[in-house]
Formats: structure tokens, sequence, C-alpha cells
């Protein structure tokens, strides 16, 4: 529509540069006087003097908790729906517990293995992993760290979906 | 003392960030609503044109403005957030005329880095969620719930660190944002995420696009049915989406603003940094994208916002020059623009340095100012009151009385001014040649001294004197009708309108006539117990020609009476004390309130409130505008009626918000004054001042005047020599060519005319730093001394400058003496006779000698080492004030005997600081970069030396503005007598164009101001649920403080425009009466 009317103008009239474009510009008739006026009474300064407070459910805050903490019970639930296995799955943050005081590094990405019930979240997780992170789980398992990143990957999905299995 | 401080806007920010259009106020009202800084700025877009509806100050700095339309409503709302990380979410109700809060809340994180592009604040066009990018790598989302209802807000980790801009796309079942961000290796990309809501997480977008142009700063959102989103980079546009990709190439350019004309989102407008408006068209085919098109429109100020308005108007606001309303037109000017300008809104900002003179020598203070920036760039000259812009005068001493006749009863303009002196009168008339002569009118008697002339009906003139009252035709010009007073009486005081006079003679008799088609009826007579000194029958009733109310005032008693016409019954006598007589009165209406004014021999004025039904005064007022005797008339200017008080302080009175405001007119001492609307000098008054008859028009009523002398350069430091009559500036050129060097010049400018007379340019690389007048010992010549740093692109801090010094001599600026330095010379001052200037982390005292030759030299005397940049130095006396680039203030000493300066004391806290100022001996004032103010003050007393070593901080105060000089001074004239009159103020300026008065307070008046702060801020709400006491809380990246020892000013006197049943809560909080309350504070207006 736009083009066909700019190409009529262009026919009829050999207008240059932007003319063609500034044809048929939006109104809904405001400003439509020849004479534009801006002084059109003063500007009166705003007081307040209602209660502003919002509606009680309206004052908005912030979801305090951690990102971290959010996304993992977030998909605790999405296990808990999902999952066949509801014990397992309650038993996961026990463990968890118990596995931070051992050590933390580890037990973040084991509950990680275990709570990714999705392979397709698993992994995504391996590849935001450093190759360094990626070598030493490697290691953990007693696998080679040696290769390309998508070996690397490739090579911990090989060991995990064999792992999910004889879970 | 001066550590209570009041601080006050005069000039309000001006600087526009923001704009956007819609349906606010109404569902068929199309709105414009403007941010400025603080304060946003509703217009109701009419067929005439903008109308401007409100000014709504905000607590907080605008960070984002957009509207939005919730499902289900008719209106748009508008979200708001502010720099200080609240937001709210704000509608009108147009049956009340205010602003309702429908949300609002915090939206900071404890743990963060603020973002160093700027807040971004989106909001999904199918308003399902507010996106908000505050800090770097998280995304907050604020979701809406089925109803439109806000829900709690929860943060998404974002993996782009450095994200420069952030939009929602248009037409995806799932809220989708995209993302522009830079990586490590500064390469630019987009990418486009899905926000889940459920999950509260970002699932990765349908599309991507690596490796942009390195200057891609700017997304568009395309709206459907095209969809997609425009990246605009400094040398291409790509148009993308998940299934196109269209570029073209642009001239070398940063795209600031831009603004979509249509709906569908085929064409946009694009503002670029050097002002340029370009047309960028998105060619389609149905919905497939063909192609880019990119025009140039033409030239408007720098923009920071576009906002299509309607019918090819679009608003153009800028943060660097004025802001405009301009027209697309269809076919170019002689010029090839598109553009024409229809109006231009003034904008200090950014205010980067002004000076304090007294160009009239009138006592009365006006700012000049080096604003805007770039192209933009300009000096504006910023004072109070308002300006005669004279046409024509003549020299006529002895002017007792002046009048304007017009030749016929229904002549639009006025033909004769009547001008009586003390034993004749003189007609005076426009004649063919638009010249004023002197003529005669056949019936007046012009040999002797006119006490009242008016227009009278059926074309008819009327002249009072002391004898008689002659009626003349206005078109024979020929006598008619006269009244002769008794004899044994003289005409003291009289006054007429189209159809009445009323007169008074000796003895106190009052006499009112009523003119008719040639007759002139003595209808009543009265007969008062004391002399009459005035009297006024202006109709302000329903009737333009006829009064029912006459107005006296008398002697001896010291009262005013009001009397009914045609009875002249007397309804209401209001005694006026003390024992100055009144010497005029005068009826007048102001926005459909009917007031009595009443002048009084000693400068004073009384107002009342008149009730036209019966007579009754009510809310007597009294005000001080001179010394001597006041004479009232009213007159018209723009449509409206005002009233000019002619006195040795001549005053206009006007009335904005349904209050009275007096404004001061920039004359010395006017005897009378009165309207003059001819053909030649339309809307002009004539107005008797010293022996001489002048012409002119008269300003806009308002109350600050600015006069802006565009530079078409940035202007950076400017100083005003008295003995010479000039200024000079630093200032920059950006060359317009593609090497994008810039030329430093210092320039001399004739203060009156302000054009540049004579010009230094600066080295290649040289920027002017610092500017200032002044003398040194032994030598009475006064000059300009200017201060350089030689700006190298690979150094990050300058290492060598030049201090010169420059005397004016024939109007040209000689340089007499140079001096290099070992760094840039941040600031200069003069200091006991000698030169002090801050060269980088160095303070430098200089010592102006006579060589043997005759010639004169600068020489080092002594410094002081131990700032990071020293950039901003105040002296007084033998002290010394430094701010520093990040170490606060601190204070210097110079030592005569040993001719050194050693440091006395500092503020041991981390201010980055933009300005200070020294208020008095001990107390010293300083701005920072977080838009604070607080003031420090020396211990003397101090027991220990570390006590006495350490600036007490005593008052801190956020400002919300970034304030780049203070100068003391005041922009009012003072009068000695008043109270305010003694109050100590500083000026200050910002970036965002607003001039702002800090004043020193007495500590009485501060406790009861402080006592008013606190009680206002319970009936003066913050719009959308903003706290008062947060907005003024001191806040930087380490701490939040309540505001101590400073009052906001701007708070205070919004009292005066409060509901009469609010100011009553809150003179019952404050146990003072309201009249008591609006006098204290109207007092306070008055210093600025």
């Amino acid at each position: 529509m736009e083009g066909s009317s700019s190409q009529l103008f262009d026919d009829d009239q050999k207008s240059s540069g932007a003319s063609k474009f500034l044809f048929n510009l939006p109104s809904r008739g405001h400003l439509s006087s020849t004479v534009i006026s801006s002084n059109l009474g003063g500007m009166r300064v705003y007081i307040c003097e209602h209660n502003t407070s919002p509606p009680e459910s309206q004052h908005i805050k912030t979801n305090q908790q951690n990102i971290l903490i959010r996304s993992l019970m977030l998909n605790d639930k999405n296990g808990d729906s999902s999952s066949k296995d509801v014990k397992a799955a309650a038993e996961g943050p026990r463990k968890r517990a118990a596995e931070r005081v051992m050590d933390s590094r580890a037990s973040a990405k084991k509950a990680n293995t275990q709570e990714g019930s999705s392979s397709r979240a698993a992994e995504k997780d391996y590849h935001s992993l450093t190759v360094e992170r990626l070598r030493a789980l490697l290691k953990e398992r007693g696998l080679s760290p040696k290769g390309k990143k998508d070996e690397l990957i490739a090579r911990l999905k090989c060991v995990n979906g064999s792992s999910q299995k004889s879970e | 003392m001066s550590t209570w401080n009041y601080v006050v806007t005069a000039h309000k920010p001006t600087n526009v960030t923001h704009s956007c259009v819609g349906n606010f106020t109404g569902p068929q009202e199309l709105n414009l609503i403007v941010a400025k800084c603080t304060r946003i700025e509703i217009h109701l877009l009419t067929a005439q044109g903008l109308q401007p509806m409100l000014d709504v100050p905000i607590y907080g700095r605008i960070a984002t403005l957009e509207l939005f339309r919730p499902h289900g409503e008719a209106q748009d709302f508008l979200f708001i957030a502010t720099e200080r990380y609240k937001f709210c979410v704000l509608q009108w109700d147009s049956e009340t005329s205010e602003l309702i809060t429908r949300a609002m809340g915090d939206v900071s994180d404890r743990i963060g880095r603020p973002t160093d592009n700027g807040q971004i604040g989106i909001i999904d066009p199918d308003c399902r969620l507010i996106g908000l990018h505050l800090y770097d790598g998280l995304f907050k989302v604020i979701p809406f719930d089925n109803k439109g209802q806000l829900k709690e807000a929860f943060n998404i980790r974002l993996e782009e660190l450095q994200v420069l801009d952030i939009k929602f796309l248009y037409g995806c079942s799932k809220p989708t944002i995209v993302v522009l961000y830079q990586d490590n290796k500064d390469a630019r990309h987009v990418k486009t995420y899905e926000v889940a809501l459920k999950e509260k997480d970002f699932v990765e977008g349908p599309w991507s696009q690596n490796n942009l142009d390195n200057g891609a700063d700017l997304l568009i959102p395309v709206p459907p049915p095209l969809c997609g989103v425009l990246i605009v980079g400094e040398e291409t546009i790509v148009y993308c989406s998940a299934n196109a990709f269209k570029a073209i190439p642009i001239r070398p350019s940063i795209t600031k603003a831009y603004g979509r004309v249509d709906a569908d989102g085929s064409r946009y407008l694009l503002g670029d940094h050097a002002g340029l408006l370009h047309l960028l068209v998105i060619t389609h085919e149905k919905e497939k994208v063909t192609g880019l098109k990119i025009e140039l429109l033409g030239e408007t100020s720098i923009a920071s916002t576009i906002s299509y308005l309607d019918n090819a108007v679009v608003f153009i606001g800028s943060s660097y020059g004025d802001s405009q309303l301009i027209k697309l037109n269809l076919q170019p000017d002689a010029k090839g623009s598109y553009v024409e300008v229809l109006e231009r809104f003034v904008n200090l900002g950014p205010i980067v340095d002004f000076c304090v003179v007294d160009l009239e020598r009138q006592g009365q203070g006006q700012v000049v100012t080096c604003s805007g920036a770039y192209k933009d760039g300009s000096l504006r000259v910023v004072r109070n009151g308002i300006g005669i812009n004279e046409q024509a005068s003549v020299e006529l001493q002895g002017i007792k009385g002046m009048w304007s006749l017009r030749s016929s009863t229904d002549d639009p303009f006025d033909t004769f001014l009547v001008v009586s002196f003390i034993s004749e009168t003189r007609i005076l008339a426009m004649n063919l040649e638009d010249e004023l002569e002197e003529t005669e009118i056949e019936g007046f008697n012009s040999q002797v001294q006119t006490l009242f002339c008016h227009d009278a009906v059926y074309n008819q003139l009327v002249q009072v004197t002391s004898s008689s009252v002659r009626l003349v035709s206005s078109t024979s010009r020929e006598l008619r009708n006269e009244w002769h007073a008794p004899s044994g009486y003289s005409v003291n005081v009289a006054t007429a309108n189209a159809t009445q006079v009323l007169l008074a003679t000796g003895g106190g008799h009052l006499v009112y006539l009523e003119i008719g088609d040639g007759t002139l009826t003595e209808v009543k007579h009265a007969q008062l117990e004391y002399e009459i000194s005035c009297l006024d029958i202006n109709p302000i009733g329903e009737n333009s020609n006829y009064s029912h109310l006459a107005a006296v005032g008398m002697w001896t008693d010291i009262s005013v009476r009001i009397f009914s016409l045609p009875e002249l019954n007397l309804i209401t006598k209001e005694q006026l004390g003390g024992e100055i007589i009144p010497r005029s009165v005068l009826l007048c209406s102001f926005e459909g309130t009917s007031y009595l004014l009443c002048a009084l021999g000693d400068g004073h004025l009384l107002n009342f409130q008149v009730n036209m039904s019966n007579g009754e005064l009510t809310d007597r007022k009294k005000v001080s505008l001179g010394t001597q005797p006041i004479t009232l008339r009213t007159f018209s200017s723009k449509n409206t009626t005002h009233v000019f008080a002619s006195s040795d302080r001549p005053t206009v009175i006007y009335s904005s918000n349904k209050k009275l405001l007096y404004s001061n007119v920039n004359l010395k001492e006017v005897g009378h004054m009165c309207p003059f609307n001819s053909a030649a000098f339309p809307d002009s008054l004539a107005i008797a001042k010293e022996g001489e008859l002048t012409i002119g028009t008269i300003d806009d009523i308002q109350k600050l005047h600015i006069r802006t002398i565009p530079l078409g350069e940035h202007a950076r430091r400017i100083c005003h020599q008295e003995q010479s009559r000039t200024f000079a500036i630093c200032c920059l050129k950006n060359q317009s060519s593609a090497d994008e060097s810039e030329m430093h010049f210092i320039r001399l400018l004739d203060d009156q005319t302000l054009e540049c007379i004579s010009t230094y340019p600066l080295d290649t690389f040289e920027y002017g730093c610092s500017i200032l007048s002044c003398s040194f010992s032994d030598d009475t010549n006064v000059y300009y001394c200017v201060g350089t740093a030689y700006v190298l692109p690979e150094e990050n801090e300058p290492t060598k400058g030049r201090i010169l010094v420059f005397i004016v001599e024939d109007g040209k600026l000689q340089l007499i003496a140079e001096k290099e330095t070992k760094g840039a010379v941040y600031s200069l001052n003069a200091f006991n006779g000698k030169l002090l200037a801050a060269i980088n982390q160095k303070i430098q005292l200089y010592k102006w000698m006579l060589r043997e030759d005759g010639s004169r030299e600068i020489q080092t005397e002594c410094g002081h080492h131990g700032h990071i940049l020293a950039l901003y130095v105040k002296t007084r006396g033998d002290f010394i004030v430094v701010g520093d680039l990040m170490k606060s203030i601190s204070l210097l000493i110079y030592k005569h005997e040993e001719g050194a300066i050693e440091e006395r004391a500092r503020d041991y806290n981390a201010n980055w600081m933009s300005a200070v100022e020294i208020l008095d001996d001990d107390t010293y004032l300083g701005a920072e970069n977080n838009f604070n103010l607080f003031t420090v003050r020396k211990n003397s007393e101090g027991a220990t030396d570390e006590e006495r070593g350490r600036l007490e901080v005593i008052g801190e105060y956020h400002l919300g503005e970034f304030v780049n000089r203070f100068r003391h001074g005041s922009l009012v004239m003072r009068l000695p007598d008043s109270e305010v009159g003694q109050i100590q103020t500083v000026i200050f300026g910002t970036v965002n164009g607003a001039i702002g008065v800090i004043a020193s307070l007495p500590h009485d008046q501060y406790v009861f101001l402080e006592k008013l702060q606190s009680n206002l801020r319970k009936v003066i709400k913050g719009v959308g649920g903003l706290s008062h006491e947060q907005w003024r809380s001191f806040n930087n990246e380490k701490r939040t403080a309540e505001a101590k020892n400073f009052l906001d000013g701007d708070l205070i006197e919004s009292f005066l425009d409060l509901s009469r049943g609010k100011m009553e809560e809150v003179s019952k909080g404050m146990g003072v009466s309201v009249e008591e309350l609006s006098k204290r504070v109207e007092e306070l207006t008055r210093l600025h």
C-alpha cells in the first residue's frame, strides 16, 4: 500500500529525495490548524494532595530467593511431577546436604546430574562449564581428560547415560 | 553562620530526556508526555497545537518513561522508573484530574553492579511483563497477571554482561527479548531470549546474529505485520528477523534517538549526534521485507528523544539545545530541508559554566550561562523580571499623567496619546508615516493639567480637568457637553469608564456622572467626612462598560471604601492601619477572581478579594513593592489583563494558579504608564520615566526571562570584565570535516550586544580550561587570564598547559604574557594580588613581575601538592578551598611570612566533586557526582591537631541534579529594608539546565521551616507513592543518610499552591495561622 502510493507519486511528479517517502504521513486530526501554537494556556504545577500509596497487593517487591536455589527448586518440582520415582527425588535434598559437607564442588555437580532428569538440561549444563571443570568431572569418573570440549562432553554424556540407566 | 541552608529551584530543569505519545488523559485524548529529569510534563494534542496540561514533580531522576495499555483498559498507563531503583505505574483519573498510583515498588537488589550503559526499562507489547535491566548480568521481570495486576518481581541471570540495548519483539507467542551486547573482544552481537514466566528463566530465542557493526548501539523493534528488529549502527542499519536480513550502509553517524512514524512500523525518524534528521523506510511487499531506504530530511536540535505526534508534526526533545516542534514538509525548502521548525522550547542544559553580572547596574543580578553543547551551544542571559523592548522614545520632562484614546468606539487601535503636564495637556497621535506627532483635539482644554481621560460610548471622549468634565466627539473632535465644578471647588481626583465618571472635589464631595449620547448627567452626589485621595470605577462585572462598585481611598482616617453605583451608598469600609495614605486604588479581575488593589504612599500594596455581589473585602494581604508612591493601571498582553504598578520599583502584578504574583519590570523608575495599542506599535505601553516618554512592548509575563545568543559552538567557560564591559569565553568548535578535529578559541564579546569582537585561537590539541578577570598588585590594569591544557590523544592526563594573560585594548585581546605549566590549568583565582592556579595535582601561586625592559611576566612563587586532581578552587582571604576529583574538599592556607601554602584540614570522605563554594569563613559547600550537596565546617576549636585537621560534615542533601558551578549572587533585587535582603545566597547551574538558589537562613527561621517541611510532607504526597524523605536523603555508592541542615524550598513553597483546607491542616499542625504561614513562605519566594 505504502509502496504503490509512493510509486504513483513518483510517476506524475519528479520528486527528489525524501518527498516520495513523506507522502501520506499518519494523521488523526490533531495539529491540523495551519498555525500551530504551543501557547495554549499555562502549565499547572501538580500538587498531589490525595493518598498516593498503591492498592495493597500492588506494592511490588522482588523475590529475594537466590537464582540458583530457585532454579534448583523449580527443577525439583518438575522432577516431582515428571519422574516416576518419587522416593528418589525426595531423597535428593537430604543427600545433597550430606554431600555438601564433604565436597561442595563435587556435590553441586552430582546434584545436577541426579536432578537433571532431562538429558537436554544436562547437555546444556555441560556446555556452560569450562573445559577445566569438564576435565575434573571426567577425572572423577576415572575417564581420560584429554581432547576437545565437544569430545569431553560426549564422553561425559556417554557415562551419564549409562549411570542413569544403572540407577 | 551558614549552617542552615534552604535549596530552591529558580528555573526548572529543561533538558528533555524522554518523551512518549499515547491516550493518557482519556480514551479519545492524545497526549505528549515529556520527561525533564525530575519532572514530567503532560500536553494535550489539539487541532490548534500542543496544549500544556500539567507539570508533575517526581521524587526521583527519571530513568524510564513508557506508556502502555494493560488488557481491558480504555486508556494508557504511565510507567516511570527512577535512577534510585523505584518504579511506579500511574493512571489518570479524568474525573478528579488526579494521578492515581496503580502500582509502585522498589526494584533494587542488595548485590549487583549497576549497569554502565544506563538503566533499561521495557514493556512487553502484549503486556505480559515489564522488563528491567538495572544491574550487569541480571534481567528483572515484573509479570502481569491476566487482570492486568502486577505480581512479585524476580531476577533472571543474563549471560551477556555488556548489554547495550534490550527490546521486546513484537508478534511472538511467548514474550521475547532481543539483546544487543558486546563480548569481551569488543565485537557486538544480538541474541534473542524467550522469557519463560513459569520457569522464571530464559529459553534460547528463535534467532541470533553475530558480528554486527562495531558501533551498533540501538535496537528498534518493528511492530506487526513485519516484526523483527532494526539494529542501528554507526555505519550500517540492519533489519533482522527470524527469516530476513537486510542491511544498508549509512553516512558515519551516531544515532541518538528514533521515533516511529507509522503504526505498522514502515517508517522511522532517526536523529543523529550532529542534529541531522533522517527518515528510515522499510520497503516491503505484503509481509516480506524487501529492503531499507534512508533519506536525509534536514537539521534539528541534537535529539535525545523523537516523538511523532500527528499530521506530520514531530516533537524533538533535546538535551543539548532547545527542544523543538517541527513539521515535515512534502517539498523541500530552498535549502533542501524538509524540516520546518514550528516552535522552540527553551532549554538551558547543560549549563557548563555561568557568571552573575549586573549589566544594567540596577543592583539586580543576571545570570549568563554557557548552555548547550556542540552545534547547539549558546549563551543565555537569564534575569528575573520583565523587560521592556523600547521601540521609540522622546524626551519629555514633567509628565503628570498619560492616557490613550481611540478615534472611534469600535476602532481596535488607539490613536491618541494624551500627555498631561503641570499646566498644559499635549496630545500626540500617529501620523500617516507612523510617527508620533503632536496634534490637537479641539474640544479638549489643553491649557490646564488633565486629571483623567477615557474613551466613552457613542464615539466620544471624556476629559476631566480641575474645573470641569468635557465630553468631546472623537470624530469631529468638538465639544459636545461640559459639566462644571461648583464654584469655589476644584476637582482633585477623577476616574471614568465608557459610561460613568466619578470625581472628588475638595471638602470630601464625591460626584457621580453618567455619560449619554452628547449628555453628561450628574446622577448622585455624596458628602464624605474627609478628603478623598484616590478612586476607581474600573468595570469588572458582567458589563464591561458599567461598574456597580466604586472604590475610594480616604485621607485622615486612612481607609478604603466601597460604594455602590449609581446610589453612592457605602457598602464596605476597610481601615488600612498605619499613617500612610492610599495613593491609588484599582478594581481588577484575574482568572475570574475580583480583587481590590490599594497602593500606599510608601510603596506598600494591599490586596483584597472583592465579593462582586455584596462588595465585601476578604483575604487582605500586604506586600512591599518599593519605597515611593505607586500608581496602578491595568493593561493587556496576550489577551490577559495584568496590572502595572508605577513607582521607583515598577512591578507587574499578575495571577497564576489563582495566586497573585509580582514580577519586577527592568526599568529604574516609572512615573506613569498607559497601554498604547496603536497600529504601528501593537500591544505596546507608553511609559514615562526620568524625563523621557518611551513606547515599547513588554516581554511575556513570567518570572524569569531568558535571552538566547546562539553561538553554533560549545562554550565551556565564561567570565565578565566590568572595566572593559566585555565577556570572555573559552569555546570549542567541532570541525564538520571527516577528521573530527576540534578547534578551541578564546572569544571576547561585547557585554551589551553579546557579539564577538575579538578571537584568540588556541593551539592544536589545546583546550581552554579556566578563565578569570583580575588585576595584580602594583599594576592598575585589569587582565583576562586563561588556563589551558594540551590534551594529546596518547596521554591519560594532560602533562602540559599554559597560562595566558590578555589585556583588552581597542576591543581586541592582546596577549601580554604567557607561562607554560606542567599540566592542565583547571582553575584560576585572583589571590592577594597574585594568581592562584590549580594544575593537575598541584596548587600553584604565581606573582606578577615587572621586567627591566618594562614588560611583565608571571613567576612561580610557591605551591602545594597532595591532590588527585585539584579541579575546583575558591579562595577567601588567605584561605584556599580545593575540590578534588575524588578526595572531597580540603582547606589550605597561604602563609605570607614563609611564602608557603599548607594544608589546614580536609574532609576524609571519598566524594567525587563537581563544584565547591565558600559559604562563610568556616563553612564550605560542595556538590558531587551522585547528585548530592553537602556542607563541611572547619573545626578551629578542636582540642587536638587531628580534630583541627578534619573538616566536619554538617549538612547533607540529595539535590538530584548534577551541579557544574556555584556562584555567589542573587537573581533578584535586594531591598535593604526587607528581612530577605539580609540572607546570603549562592546560585547553582546544573547539567539539566536548572538554576537554583541556596540561601543560608538564620537558625530560628530554619527551625520554623523545618517544622513546616515535615508538616507539608504529611499533606503533599509524592506522585506514584514515592517518598520525599527518601528522595532527599544523601545517597552515594557507599551509604544513604537522611538529609540534614538542608531544606527543600520547592516543597515548602508549594504550600502556597495548596487548597485552603489543606493549608488549614498544615496550619493546625504548626500552630500558626494560614495568613502568617503564607506571608512567611511568600517572603521566601522572593529569594529567587
